[in-house]
């Protein structure tokens, strides 16, 4: 699904240079659970950034589908990541100005999909992810699990293949935790793609190979034996 | 504890520039605005309140209603009023004083001149005060040869020589006088809607042939003013206005049918003080005022600083959150609300304080201008009391209204809370007045856009409305009946033909735009029982109509070959004697007279008197349409068209080409013939456009004024779209990454900001039509009203367009940023 080749991430100022991402040489199939694991400061996130096209690597290719993105204008990759990534955040980032379904709605309103099957289609992911009850509800009265799955259900209203979860469940408490990942899971076991950054390597056991970074390098890959 | 206060006030200022910039900038203009129309209004209402009786000085209005016409309402009276006064109100009046202003033609050595001049009556010392310089008052106002200039005439004549004992000859009609001056007086200030530059007494005397200056009452051209006797309430005299028309003015009993003069006389009066801003009717010695637009301005002055208020409390709001944690520390260490309050109020108060200092800078800046736009010599005056009153009051005002919510809501915040959630501490109820604000500021603005449209849209209905006649292309040459012109008159037209590019001349009594009344009563033979018809007149001669191109609708034009075309002669007939004259006449007279259509009022008859009992039988021989002659502020009336060639005082002359060739030649026949009589000329069409230049002004104010709203209430908007742009980052970057474009985002922002312009369109355009339709009011001829449905579009969309210009740019900067930081950064 994706190939990365030979890519770096260098942050310039006017007297440091940062190497945030140092020849990282990455390819993660269709239908894959990865775990990206590293301490802060790793290049994690500018790794999930870059998958999830929200930045261009310094140097590199990157493939997606077998489309070199790496040098791709933000207006094509905007186009790109909203039919095919869906991203799943630490702080959940729902717009406290809309309501539930509002918020999940968001994924499809850029797409040029009718008023009534977007309707449709957010209430069945409302109803997969369990927060159906909730739907006219605003995010600031939903608990941060069920924050959480509003986001989840964000991610895959669109149909996307692949989504990008950064530490989604580093705000949460264990058992919410637990409940976000299995949906995770289930996703993944539907035949949807997973890459997620964490620091729990509990939650990294869900996924069938963990990524280890360091300083901006692969270091180990693992393979979980299924 | 206050330097503390300070010191982070002015901090806070520097740091964020931008809000302290449109904070300051937006109060400047608004103070400044207010203080410019403070001045304004400020020396409308002192006018005449120098007067030493200021306190009882009226004037006397006249007003003559005409059966079938508008009232003729004027602030002038005729001649006899003033010993009418004083018999019938003997026991309030003190003292009366005629001012009838004439413009002679004045001849000093070899130099010519034609000013105004004043002739009063020996009690204006006593009524008026005249600040002497130089010689005495007294024996001017007692000796027929004397006269009194004003230090601006003394000079203009003599320059730096003593003015006193000067000779100056005077040329009134035919009286040709030689005065001395007696006495000098300062100038009057401008104050006063009295024009009195030189003065010279009353000696009714010298006017037996001009009986209509001083002795008869149905002509009106004094200003004739009364003091009461002190106690005296004014009412006393106006309730017995009536009777002492009835009583002091005799009407022949066949043209009021029994009724008395009352009922075609009224008298009124206005204090001197109130006369500059309640105009009673025509007839003022200058332009004055008026109170609507003294309110209206000083409401606009008020709206612009209301507007500056708003973007204060707007921003002072929007960016509460920043404050939040200085708040919620002062609170932890000990803060108690009241003195979070002083403190926030101390700070608006101090930005008012310099909104107040750059505005007085604006307004010494602007002064200069403003003074010679509204022609009046304007000083701000720091050393008086009021105006620093008024200074000190503004800065208070804006401070505490400004200030005082965003107090309120910025002390309430609980530190905890803040500390410890570090976000947003925005309730909805602060963000929904803030658009209620924004509404607010906007309909203002919208309203003054279609208040100004409006106005300049009658303005260019009037001044390009089809009088009747073709305006454009006519040259108006005056003061042909003055005494050294006269003789030559015939002569003059005839050169003045031969000109190249002269289409046609002809003589007239009056000229466009004259609001000059000339009427006369009239009767059809077998009805002279029916009452009074009075009829305007208008003394034209044969090449009247081919000049001005008035079409004749039925009959004939006036022809010299017919003999019943001309003024026939009284000489040696005797009263019931009747002559026989044609006349031409407009259709109103056909319908006040009941002659039908134009066709069948041809050959009608009708008479009017000729002077010692003979009558004039007048033919109708041709009918014109009614045209706007008179002021294009007055109703046309039934006129008739009478060849009176004694009336003629001007000579109109209508050309093809260049207007500057025609005027040196002219120049050149008036030299050649004519001697003591400086020349005097306008053109037509420039004649009726400065009948608009008081309207004019004031939608030039008006432009103005709506600018100056329209830019501070987009300041405003302008750092209330940054502060929520701002605000709204991490929205703008989870749409990002749900697939929105830049494009979608920006629409999104304007979208919001479009949302209050369009409710203040909703508010704005009932408010600014009822507005316009009230002051449509005051033209008897208006544009139509509908054209105000597109005017509120247009000010609609200009205001959206502002908003969007204003708003775009910061959206557009937003909406490319990179959305990751937004969300990972809180």
């Amino acid at each position: 699904m994706l190939k990365m080749h030979n890519l770096s991430k260098i942050y310039r100022t006017d007297e440091v240079e940062t190497i945030a991402l140092n020849n990282v040489n990455i390819e993660i199939n269709s239908g894959e659970f990865v775990a990206i694991m590293g301490p802060s400061g790793c290049g994690k996130s500018t790794l999930l950034n870059i998958i999830g096209m929200l930045d261009n690597p310094s140097e590199g290719d990157y493939l997606f589908f077998d489309e070199n993105v790496a040098r791709y204008s933000e207006a094509k990759l905007a186009n790109i990541r909203k039919r095919h990534i869906g991203f799943i955040f630490q702080s959940f980032n729902l717009i406290d100005e809309l309501t539930v379904a509002e918020n999940i709605e968001l994924a499809l309103l850029y797409h040029d999909i009718a008023a009534s099957e977007r309707r449709d289609r957010v209430a069945a992911v409302m109803d997969k992810v369990g927060i159906a009850h909730r739907a006219k509800h605003m995010p600031s009265q939903l608990s941060g699990g069920q924050q959480q799955r509003v986001a989840v259900a964000r991610a895959v209203v669109g149909n996307q293949s692949m989504i990008l979860a950064d530490e989604p469940t580093g705000n949460l408490d264990s058992a919410h935790g637990q409940e976000v990942m299995e949906m995770l899971q289930g996703l993944n076991e539907e035949g949807t793609t997973i890459v997620m950054v964490t620091h729990s390597p509990a939650h990294a056991d869900y996924a069938r190979r963990t990524i280890n970074l360091f300083d901006g390098q692969v270091v180990t890959e693992n393979l979980r034996a299924a | 504890m206050f330097s503390n206060y300070v010191s982070v006030a002015l901090r806070n200022l520097v740091k964020n520039k931008l809000y302290s910039a449109i904070n300051i900038i937006g109060l400047a203009i608004g103070l400044a605005a207010c203080i410019l129309i403070t001045l304004f209004v400020r020396d409308e209402l002192s006018y005449d309140q120098f007067w030493t009786k200021a306190d009882r000085l009226y004037r006397l209005n006249t007003t003559f209603s005409i059966p079938g016409r508008e009232p003729f309402v004027t602030v002038v009276s005729p001649g006899p009023s003033k010993g009418a006064l004083e018999r019938f109100f003997a026991q309030e009046i003190d003292k009366v004083v005629r001012l009838q202003s004439l413009t002679p033609v004045i001849e000093i050595g070899n130099a010519l001149y034609t000013d105004e001049m004043i002739f009063a009556d020996p009690t204006a010392s006593d009524v008026l005060d005249f600040d002497v310089v130089a010689g005495d008052m007294k024996a001017v106002l007692t000796d027929n040869a004397s006269i009194a200039l004003s230090e601006k005439m003394a000079h203009k004549y003599f320059g730096d020589q003593p003015a006193v004992g000067k000779v100056m000859t005077i040329t009134n009609y035919n009286l040709k006088r030689d005065y001395r001056v007696a006495a000098v007086f300062r100038d009057l200030p401008h104050n006063t809607v009295l024009a009195i530059e030189m003065v010279a007494m009353i000696d009714e005397n010298d006017w037996h042939d001009q009986a209509f200056l001083f002795d008869s009452w149905f002509s009106v051209n004094n200003t004739v003013l009364f003091t009461l006797k002190p106690g005296v309430d004014i009412s006393s005299v106006t309730s017995r206005f009536d009777a002492f028309a009835d009583n002091s003015i005799e009407m022949p009993a066949e043209l009021t049918g029994g009724k008395g003069a009352s009922a075609f006389v009224q008298f009124g009066t206005t204090k001197l003080v109130d006369a500059q801003l309640h105009p009673a009717g025509l007839g003022e010695m200058k332009p004055t005022g008026n109170i609507a637009t003294v309110i209206i301005f000083a409401s606009i002055a008020g709206l612009i600083l209301v507007i500056a208020c708003i973007n204060f409390m707007n921003l002072a709001t929007a960016k509460s959150t920043q404050r939040a944690r200085e708040v919620a520390l002062r609170k932890v260490l000990g803060a108690g609300r009241g003195q979070l309050i002083v403190q926030f109020i101390g700070e608006s108060v101090l930005i008012a304080l310099i909104g107040l200092v750059a505005g007085i800078v604006i307004v010494e800046a602007a002064l200069p201008f403003y003074g010679e736009f509204i022609g009046r010599d304007l000083s701000f005056d720091y050393t008086d009391g009021m105006t620093l009153a008024i200074l000190a009051g503004l800065v208070a005002t804006v401070g505490v209204v400004g200030g005082v919510y965003p107090a309120i809501i910025l002390s309430g915040f609980r530190p905890a809370w803040v500390l410890k959630a570090n976000k947003s501490a925005e309730t909805s109820g602060s963000a929904a007045l803030r658009s209620g604000l924004v509404i607010f500021q906007f309909a203002v603005s919208i309203a003054l856009i279609v208040g100004t449209s409006g106005v300049y849209g009658q303005l260019k209905y009037a001044t390009t409305m089809d009088p009747g006649y073709t305006k454009d292309n006519m040259f108006v040459l005056h003061r042909i009946n003055r005494k050294g012109a006269e003789e030559r008159r015939d002569a003059l037209k005839a050169e003045i033909q031969r000109l190249p590019g002269v289409v046609s001349a002809t003589f007239s009594g009056d000229t466009p735009g004259s609001s000059d009344e000339n009427n006369t009563s009239v009767e059809i033979p077998g009805q002279e029982n029916t009452g009074t018809i009075l009829i305007g007149v208008q003394d034209v001669d044969h090449d009247f109509f081919k000049t001005y191109q008035i079409p004749i609708i039925a009959g004939r034009d006036y022809d010299r070959q017919y003999a019943g075309d001309s003024e026939p002669s009284v000489e040696g007939l005797k009263e019931g004697d009747v002559v026989n004259s044609n006349i031409i006449v407009n259709e109103s007279v056909l319908n006040r007279l009941g002659f039908g259509t134009p066709e069948e009022a041809l050959g009608k008859v009708f008479m009017i008197g000729r002077g010692n009992g003979v009558k004039n039988a007048l033919t109708i021989v041709g009918v014109v349409p009614d045209v706007h002659f008179q002021s294009l502020k007055t109703v046309k009336r039934p006129e008739m068209y009478a060849l009176d060639a004694d009336n003629y005082g001007n000579l109109t002359v209508r050309f093809t080409g260049d207007p500057k060739a025609l005027v040196s030649g002219v120049e050149n026949i008036w030299r050649s013939l004519v001697t003591g009589v400086p020349i005097s000329y306008e053109f037509v069409d420039e004649a009726l456009a400065e009948e608009f230049d008081q309207e004019e002004a004031t939608a030039t104010m008006l432009a103005l004024f709506a600018g100056l709203a329209v830019f501070v209430a987009c300041l405003g908007l302008y750092g209330l779209a940054a502060f929520t742009a701002e605000r709204r980052t991490k929205e703008i970057g989870i749409r990002k990454v749900m697939g929105a474009t830049v494009t979608d985002i920006v629409r999104l922002l304007l979208w919001q900001f479009s949302k209050p312009v369009i409710i203040a369109n909703l508010i704005a355009w009932p408010v600014a039509v009822w507005g316009m339709l009230s002051w449509l009011e005051n033209f008897p001829y208006r544009m139509e009203a509908w054209v105000l449905g597109p005017l509120c579009l247009i000010a609609g969309l200009i205001a959206l367009g502002i908003a969007w210009a204003t708003v775009g740019g910061n959206a557009a900067q937003v909406a490319r940023a990179n959305p990751i930081k937004a969300l990972r950064y809180e």
